[in-house]
């Protein structure tokens, strides 16, 4: 009896050569399939190169059709195991809600001159700080700064996502990694409005000041936006 | 992979295209099917730690505070506009003139909380300085 790897779920289909060649099938049913491979004994190692494997299965399947991308690590003890989560109907509500859909990732830098903006109104501490450089003191303009750097912060964000507006068909936000870090949003949208997104984040940020640094990743399959009600189950 | 915007300020990638865009999409989104599949997983830990920085450190705090005094003091000594700042030597000029007031107060604050000096460092903040005025005069450059 075979034990599976999932790599995500999507409609049955022609898989590429390559990735074949890499041992990746598909368990189907008349109207879903399963992506795996056969996995031998042991745990699943969490490691950079099998990461990166995982998402780059899912991403160049997602260039042709949908997927519904899986968490990293699962495996399935059996191929009945298989079908009978395809035969979920949540898994096909969630694969009819994605079938046009692709995510964007989007974080958002500052350069360094935010602070001096966010500082510009915070005279007092600033002379406090200058006068008498104590750890007193730079703690106590720092705290003003990061307050200040966290409104500016939602405020960015609210901006990026009223500029996309109708574009954007929802969004998830994540705490934004480092100091300067703006956002961390991942948005979901449909396949043939990705170009125009990328054209108004261009208009934005020349707008903004000082200018955000966007990196923009995607189209993605819908990572965030695959979450399943579970049923409770025995 | 990855392909810059005319003006510079969005970096722009088809896929994900390293370990830090593909790990917390993998180890925390995607579809979770506990009901039905049984996880069995070694790693994740060694991967997870330290994925966050914290924001509301000491530390952070005052290098924010040290930063928005380094600003404020180039803005204030120096009536150049920017664009000349980045040209000719006026930037050295106002880089060692803020340089002394900001380190005498950053010497103390090391002092105090028992960090000791820190030359190497301090070269470090010397490049990295001058490497993001150069970026940031070219972006100008060719916005218009």
């Amino acid at each position: 009896m075979s034990r599976y790897y999932l790599y995500g779920i999507t409609r049955p289909r022609e898989l590429p050569e390559r990735l074949r060649d890499q041992g990746i099938s598909l368990v189907a049913d008349d109207n879903r399939a399963a992506v795996v491979s056969e996995l031998h004994e042991g745990p699943v190692e969490a490691t950079r190169r099998n990461l990166l494997a995982h998402a780059d299965v899912v991403e160049s399947l997602h260039e042709e059709a949908v997927v519904l991308p899986a968490r990293f690590g699962y495996a399935l003890e059996s191929r009945d195991e298989a079908l009978e989560l395809l035969a979920l109907p949540e898994i096909e509500e969630l694969l009819e809600r994605h079938e046009q859909t692709c995510e964007l990732t989007l974080r958002g830098k500052y350069e360094e001159a935010v602070l001096a903006e966010v500082g510009a109104g915070l005279l007092p501490l600033r002379e406090a700080y200058r006068a008498v450089p104590s750890v007193e003191a730079g703690i106590a303009l720092g705290e003003a700064v990061g307050e200040g750097l966290a409104a500016r912060r939602e405020r960015d964000a609210a901006i990026v996502l009223e500029t996309l507006g109708p574009l954007v068909l929802d969004v998830v936000k994540s705490e934004p990694a480092g100091e300067l870090a703006a956002f961390d949003l991942a948005l979901l949208t449909e396949r043939d409005r990705v170009a125009a997104i990328e054209k108004l984040l261009e208009e934005l940020t020349a707008r903004l000041s000082p200018p955000l640094h966007f990196k923009l990743v995607g189209p993605l399959p819908p990572y965030s936006f695959v979450r399943l009600a579970m049923p409770a189950v025995v | 992979m990855q392909r810059e915007s005319s003006a510079g300020y969005i970096t722009r990638a088809p896929r994900s295209s390293g370990l830090a865009d593909v790990l917390e999409i993998l180890l925390d989104r995607g579809l979770v099917i506990d009901a039905y599949v049984r996880v069995s997983l070694v790693g994740i830990e060694l991967l997870t730690v330290d994925l966050r920085v914290v924001i509301a450190s000491v530390d952070t705090y005052l290098r924010f505070a040290e930063a928005v005094n380094r600003l404020d003091l180039r803005a204030t000594d120096d009536s150049k506009s920017v664009p000349d700042l980045f040209q000719s030597g006026g930037e050295e000029l106002a880089e060692s003139k803020t340089k002394g007031a900001v380190e005498g107060g950053m010497d103390a604050i090391r002092e105090k909380i028992g960090l000791g000096g820190r030359d190497g460092d301090d070269d470090d903040e010397d490049e990295e300085d001058e490497g993001r005025s150069r970026s940031r005069s070219r972006g100008r450059g060719n916005d218009r």
